[in-house]
């Protein structure tokens, strides 16, 4: 017992600091601790994110396997604590300035993040559904946190009762595979579940929860929600849907496939590469035609899964090596791309317009540059980042016998390329509008400038060692 | 000097431009050009090793996993681009330095032409193709900063667009086909992958790698049908013009094609595909040219034209034609980008680069005119120029090759190309230069200061001596670089002359000239003939791509996310269901271990029955309160069939639960108005069926496969029955699992119930005093509301079924236990009886009578149950062990008391509790106290009548 606590002492911090500083907001000065509840809870979890990836590097198993501390789930919990503290340092000022800072805002994305360092480290189907619906419903009130908007709420709505639909599928594959495995641990299941033809029943359930997790990490088809929750939502919370929940729910999805459906690789290897393949399509093609900067985020963000997916599908220790070397990669890409879109403003009113970037090039070189670079990074054109991300993946693939889908990923990082340079072109080429206002807050214009270095220093510099840390996170999950 | 040092030298150098502008325009240049000639010098340093056929190689491992190496290598090849790279440059910062107007940011200016002049040595010494693919983007990207350099002109921006797309698009090709190279090869270093020509060739993957390749070439280098951007780009600065667009960038697709050369020439896919596609860019970017009134303009299309030439000449896949295709390229850069200078000084001086606009600049302008005749000379192919030379190889070569088994198809091509070329050559030269003084210039022109001609001048130069003394000068050069294109350890034949005898390639040459002149005598009905034959558009055609391309997406986009959840929802399902179609034709087949139960008459009435009802449900679904109905009755037949099922305890729940809903949703009703809105047509009706009966088909599918297979366990069912009475002394297994052995899960779940009962309390006490509620109180019904609020008859039965309901609660509970029942059914028998009082006296009346609040009710139920968890401790067990005993109290039989009951009596509290502060904080919206204050249910007041508006 004590030895088990002590393996999830980090969740167990996490959560008792949301508790009290749920306790403590609602009984003193509620919304005006906000800003500073935001910056102590980044803290908190920076100094987490150290804890976790500085401490123990073996694998610990706590509650007969029901929760796992392992180098990929360390991997995943680093970034996750990381894309989660600077997303909220991110949003202060913003939401501040807005008077949508509420306080329950960064208890409900502690909370998320609680649920979701429990995806990445479940051992069983238990833990599993239990970190994803923590993760869940904190974010589907996250989504709708803008009561008074419609865009906002009704944004929530879709995104809860579609979810609560995944889930449901999600718990019914859980509950197949209980039924027709006789365990729900992930080291039972991957015993009972081995080679060329499964049970009937085990094959559903593998399918329905292939199904519900789609929906968490946003493939197609189970995609809808996206668009809808990025535009409906305050921009600092899409911000955050698109980072660290996006890497948990991979995570999640890579724990499951390989912990407990590792022995039938061959059964979800086509599904995935399926998915993989419409959502890199999918998001390629429909971001083109969209105006708004956050929906074309949507769709980016879509296609972007595609690829990580493309890793997943592999089925190989590179794959999910590559898999997590590219939502690092595409996590920063990320940040850094919400850091501008947060410092879109024209007299002071927020812009998601992609005309209103015309011809930035011009009063803001240095922005609009450093957009550029993250541009090119999200178009996974070299030398930026973002290609060695795709590189990865597209080796994993082929490696893994999937040289179709490969190619396919190829093709679609061309249609896909078309929307990142078009907003490039705008930059530097489009038409003279009115200007935007220069950007007042410094910790976006850093962050933006970072996480620009950072695509190109992080290639001249060896990824910073992130795919060692990878490989060995990925050979900790794939035995 | 090392290769890294070369390859890294201009990206370092990128950083001093920026800051040396400080120091005036003239130090920022001096030092731009320094960074510049020390690559090129310590790139020469390697030249003579180089032409002895060494190969110089450098390389450290970078990202190993991904088979990325810093790796580069010096052949031939590297060494000739390298040259023109890096000795182009020069010159070209040169005459930058007279060319931009003080206003220019110089800094900005030199600083992204070093980035670019980086990326494309790089791409010419990479041994790694991950690193050329690099460089190869590099160089897209810092061209697209130069050509992006003058951003008042409006007409670059539609160039800028199309150059970036279509490059853009083709390099992530190029990577495509790259990584499919590497991957049949097995490596990815050049000077390994080089040697495997025939594993490269025989791979099925081959042609897709081919094809990607080559659009990553033709892209760049402006190949039919990619030539359109080319010219289109041509707003950028002059000296951008000079060396992207003539001499360095265009020349990366050819660059790379020889790259590649000994591995993907020479099968009949490359002959066909390289040799056509430069054959008709060659004749077609000429016959454009001839027509071109910018000067810029019909350079950019002899550019493109001579681009197709050189790709021919490699699609060919013969030693002459290779070396042909060299030499040409020395030959194209020296006098293109010397003509694209002195058409930069004609713009500097004169202010205008419009044909029509100038003529009889010779005298005005003699040193511009000398440098422009020779270079254009050289271009129209007379000799002793340099273009002579290559144009007579070109011709030789095309003069041998057939087409198939057309013998005349590409020598008479090739010589209409040169006919053509001879044409705008001479174009150029005699409606600029010669002809009358105009005095209409938009600017007196004179010559420009010696800085601004020096350049374009040393490269006339060059044409002229290359000419003359072919063999001697760059004969060796052409020796290797051809021998590294050949690749194969190949050692081709050089010979450079003027003068190889009357040969078929003379005559074509002859015919080129005469014929190019006839033309251009002919000009003006040639030019009217141009202007009168209609032809495709390349800029409305790329337009009509990107927007059906855009039409395409939307289209996608708005069927898929019309921001409807109905159809999200059968997208969801349908898809869902396919994927489970796939895992069962997937699976191991169906078989069936258990035998279906027999079905009775009466159950499968109660089955009809309850489709029906479903049915009807949902299509009288707009018809709230027949809705409401129809599903009560699908509760009792669900109810029913527990029953039917032995599972009487389910039963009992879950048709006191059907009723407290039913009661529930009545109250809502209330508040809402008869009919719901009709929602959408007749088709989405259809589809919906369709889907719905699909999908239920589908889970009714699923469902009978799995309740008629075996579980991989025994079902947990088994040990419950045998272990309830022995472990909890109880019968009824359903609330010993309730109230023992799951008693911690029952112990949460009472409490989320009260919480949840407490937060729709709460949120309505909110709205106590909001719009909402006086919105409420304000509804218009659609009927008139009977006059009657207490119905005489429902009053008195409620009253007297009151006492009788509790009765039956308090037995419901007490035998809970053993037989069916419990806290959880008798707490809803009570509720619902209390319930009743609410419906049928009016909330006034009740809330007067009810001295309890309902919160403590639930606060009492969940204490009550945490002090029975708790007891256990005293009896040194975990919380909630429970315990029983039998004892006997005369004169009562001998009984049963287990701490359960304790338990249960709190979850009944909580169940009681929670409904009733439901019903109540819901009630709470619509009547307020002493709504009523003169009548009581049971006051007979004869005055009244129906409150019927017709009345």
């Amino acid at each position: 017992m004590q030895a088990d606590l002590a393996i999830l002492l980090p969740e167990i911090l996490l959560s008792a600091f949301a508790l009290v500083a749920l306790l403590g907001a609602v009984y003193t000065g509620k919304d005006k601790l906000a800003s500073a509840l935001v910056w102590v809870t980044s803290i908190v979890m920076l100094v987490l994110a150290a804890m976790i990836g500085l401490g123990d590097a073996t694998t610990q198993v706590a509650f007969d396997g029901t929760f796992v501390n392992d180098g990929f789930a360390r991997f995943a919990k680093v970034v996750i604590m990381v894309a989660a503290a600077v997303v909220l340092i991110m949003s202060q000022e913003y939401m501040q300035r807005r008077g949508i800072l509420r306080f329950e805002y960064p208890i409900l994305v502690c909370l998320a993040s609680v649920g979701m360092m429990v995806m990445v480290s479940a051992g069983d189907l238990i833990s599993l559904y239990m970190g994803l619906e923590l993760q869940s419903l904190s974010l589907y009130v996250v989504a709708s946190l803008r009561r008074d908007s419609v865009k906002s709420t009704e944004a929530g709505m879709k995104y809860f009762v579609l979810g609560a639909l995944s889930s449901g599928l999600l718990l019914y594959g859980a509950s197949l595979t209980y039924g027709f495995s006789g365990t729900t641990s992930f080291s039972g299941i991957i015993q009972a579940v081995q080679g060329e033809h499964l049970s009937l029943g085990v094959l559903f359930g593998l399918v329905f929860i292939v199904s519900g997790l789609a929906f968490k990490v946003s493939a197609v088809p189970f995609h809808m929600w996206t668009p809808d929750v990025y535009e409906g939502s305050p921009t600092p919370v899409t911000a955050f849907f698109a980072t660290a929940p996006k890497m948990a729910a991979m995570g999640l999805f890579a724990r499951v496939m390989h912990d407990a459906f590792g022995g039938a690789v061959g059964d979800w290897q086509q599904v995935i590469a399926f998915l993989a393949v419409l959502s890199m399509f999918l998001g390629s093609i429909a971001a083109i035609g969209q105006s708004n900067i956050k929906r074309l985020m949507a769709y980016s963000s879509i296609a972007h899964m595609g690829y990580a997916l493309m890793g997943l599908a592999s089925g190989t220790a590179l794959g999910v090596e590559s898999m997590l070397v590219y939502m690092a990669i595409y996590v920063t890409m990320n940040v850094g791309t919400f850091a501008f879109i947060l410092s879109m403003e024209r007299n002071g009113q927020p812009v998601t317009d992609i005309l209103s970037l015309s011809s930035l090039s011009k009063y803001a070189p240095g922005r609009a540059f450093a957009l550029l670079v993250l541009m090119f990074s999200l178009a996974g054109v070299p030398p930026m980042l973002g290609f060695f991300g795709k590189l990865y993946v597209l080796r994993a693939a082929y490696e893994g016998g999937l040289a179709w889908l490969a190619v396919a990923g190829v093709v679609a990082s061309v249609i896909g390329a078309f929307y990142y340079i078009r907003i490039v072109y705008y930059m530097y080429f489009g038409e003279e509008t009115e200007e935007l206002d220069t950007p007042r807050n410094p910790v976006l214009s850093g962050l933006l400038v970072a996480s620009a270095v950072i695509m190109i220093a992080a290639v001249v510099l060896n990824l910073f060692g992130i795919d060692g840390a990878a490989a060995s996170a990925a050979a900790s999950l794939v035995n | 000097m090392s290769l890294f040092l070369i390859a890294a030298l201009p990206f370092i150098g990128a950083l001093l431009p920026g800051l040396m502008i400080q120091a005036g325009r003239n130090t920022c240049s001096t030092w731009t050009g320094i960074i510049s000639l020390s690559a090129l010098i310590g790139l020469l340093v390697h030249a003579p090793a180089v032409l002895r056929g060494e190969v110089i190689t450098a390389s450290v491992e970078w990202m190993p996993a991904l088979g990325l190496n810093a790796s580069f290598y010096l052949d031939g090849l590297g060494l000739l681009f390298g040259t023109l790279i890096l000795g182009i440059g020069c010159l070209i910062i040169l005459y930058a330095r007279f060319y931009l107007s003080s206003k220019d940011p110089m800094g900005n200016f030199y600083t992204y032409l070093l980035l670019f002049q980086g990326a494309m040595v790089g791409i010419v010494l990479s041994d790694n193709i991950l690193m050329l693919l690099v460089f190869w983007e590099l160089t897209s990207l810092s061209s697209f900063l130069l050509i992006g350099y003058w951003k008042h002109l409006p007409e670059g921006r539609q160039g800028a667009r199309m150059a970036l797309t279509v490059t853009g698009m083709g390099g992530l090709g190029l990577i495509g086909g790259m990584l499919l190279l590497g991957h049949i090869a097995g490596t990815y270093e050049l000077t390994e992958l080089l040697e495997k020509r025939d594993l490269i060739q025989a791979d099925p993957l081959y042609v897709p790698a081919l094809l990607l390749i080559l659009l990553g070439a033709f892209t760049k280098s402006a190949q039919f049908p990619f030539h359109f951007w080319l010219p289109r780009a041509m707003a950028a600065p002059t000296p951008v013009s000079a060396y992207l667009h003539s001499a360095t960038m265009v020349k990366a697709g050819l660059f790379l094609m020889a790259r590649l050369y000994p591995v993907m020439s020479g099968t009949t896919e490359w002959f066909w595909i390289v040799t056509l596609a430069g054959l008709i860019t060659m004749v077609l970017g000429a016959l454009i040219g001839i027509f071109q009134n910018d000067l810029k303009g019909l350079l950019a299309y002899s550019t493109v034209s001579h681009l197709g030439l050189i790709t021919m000449l490699l699609g060919f896949s013969t030693e002459a034609a290779a070396i042909g295709a060299v030499f040409h390229i020395i030959n194209h850069a020296s006098f293109k980008a010397s003509l694209f200078m002195t058409a930069g000084i004609v713009d500097h001086e004169a202010h205008t680069r419009d044909i029509t606009r100038l003529g009889g600049l010779r005298h005005l302008m003699p040193i511009t005119f000398v440098i422009t005749a020779v270079a254009s000379l050289s271009m129209a192919g007379i000799p002793p120029f340099n273009g002579f030379l290559s144009k007579e190889m070109m011709l030789e070569a095309a003069a041998h090759a057939q087409l198939g088994d057309n013998a005349w198809l590409i020598p008479a091509l090739a010589t209409l190309g040169a006919l053509f070329s001879v044409a705008y050559s001479f174009r150029l030269l005699l409606h600029t230069w010669f002809g009358a003084e105009r005095h209409d210039y938009p600017h007196h022109p004179h010559d420009p200061p010696f800085g601004m001609w020096l350049s374009p001048a040393l490269l006339a130069v060059l044409v002229v001596l290359i000419g003359l003394f072919s063999q001697g000068l760059v004969g060796g050069i052409v020796q290797t670089t051809a021998a590294s294109v050949l690749g194969n350890h190949a050692h081709p034949h050089v010979h450079l002359a003027l003068w190889h005898g009357v040969t078929p390639a003379l005559y074509m040459s002859g015919v080129a000239v005469l014929g190019g002149l006839v033309l251009l005598a002919l000009y003006r009905p040639a030019h009217g003939l141009w202007h009168a034959v209609p032809r495709p558009d390349a800029k409305v055609i790329f337009d009509a791509i990107i927007d059906a391309a855009t039409k395409l997406a939307n289209w996608i986009t708005d069927t898929l996310h019309d921001g409807k959840l109905t159809r999200y929802a059968a997208i969801f399902f349908l898809f869902t269901v396919l994927a489970s179609w796939h895992a069962f034709s997937g699976g191991a087949g169906v078989t069936l271990p258990r035998e279906p139960m027999q079905a009775d008459i009466i159950p499968i009435i109660a089955w009809f029955a309850l489709i029906a009802a479903t049915g009807v449900t949902v299509y009288y679904h707009r018809h709230r309160l027949l809705a409401l109905v129809v599903l009560g009755i699908i509760g009792v037949v669900v109810s029913l069939s527990f029953n039917y099922l032995s599972a009487p305890d389910l039963a009992l729940t879950q048709l006191s639960v059907e009723v407290v809903t039913i009661v529930l949703l009545l109250l809502a009703l209330n508040f809402l108005p008869e009919f719901t809105p009709k929602d959408s047509g007749n088709g989405r009706h259809v589809r919906d069926i369709l889907i719905a009966v699909f999908v239920g088909g589908a889970v009714a599918a699923l469902s009978y496969v799995i309740m008629l297979t075996d579980f991989a366990m025994p079902s947990i069912a088994e040990y419950h029955l045998a272990q309830s009475h022995d472990l909890a002394g109880g019968n009824n297994v359903v609330n010993v699992i309730l109230v023992d052995f799951r008693g911690f899960d029952t112990f949460g779940e009472i409490t989320v119930l009260g919480i949840a009962a407490l937060i729709i309390y709460g949120v309505t006490e909110g709205l106590l005093g909001s719009k909402v509620r006086q919105k409420l109180l304000e509804r218009k019904p659609n009927h008139p509301i009977a006059g009657d609020e207490h119905p005489m008859m429902m009053v008195v039965a409620t009253r007297l079924l009151l006492p009788i309901a509790l009765m039956v609660g308090v037995y419901i509970y007490l035998r809970g236990h053993n037989d069916p029942g419990g806290g959880f059914v008798a707490g809803l028998i009570v509720a619902i009886a209390l319930l009743m009082q609410y419906m049928a006296s009016g909330y006034d009346w009740a809330d007067k009578r009810q001295r309890f609040p309902y919160h403590a009710s639930i606060a009492c139920g969940v204490m009550a149950a945490g002090i029975t968890g708790i007891g256990a401790f005293f009896n040194n067990m975990p919380f909630l062990t429970s315990d029983f005993g039998y004892f006997q109290f005369p004169p009562l039989q001998k009984f049963e008391l287990a701490t359960a009951m304790g338990f249960d009596l709190g979850v009944f509290l909580a169940v009681v509790g929670a409904v009733m502060l439901t019903l109540e904080s819901l009630s709470r919206l619509a009547y307020r106290r002493g709504d009523v204050p003169d009548e009581y249910p049971m006051d007979i007041n004869p005055s009244r009548q129906p409150k019927n508006e017709d009345h």
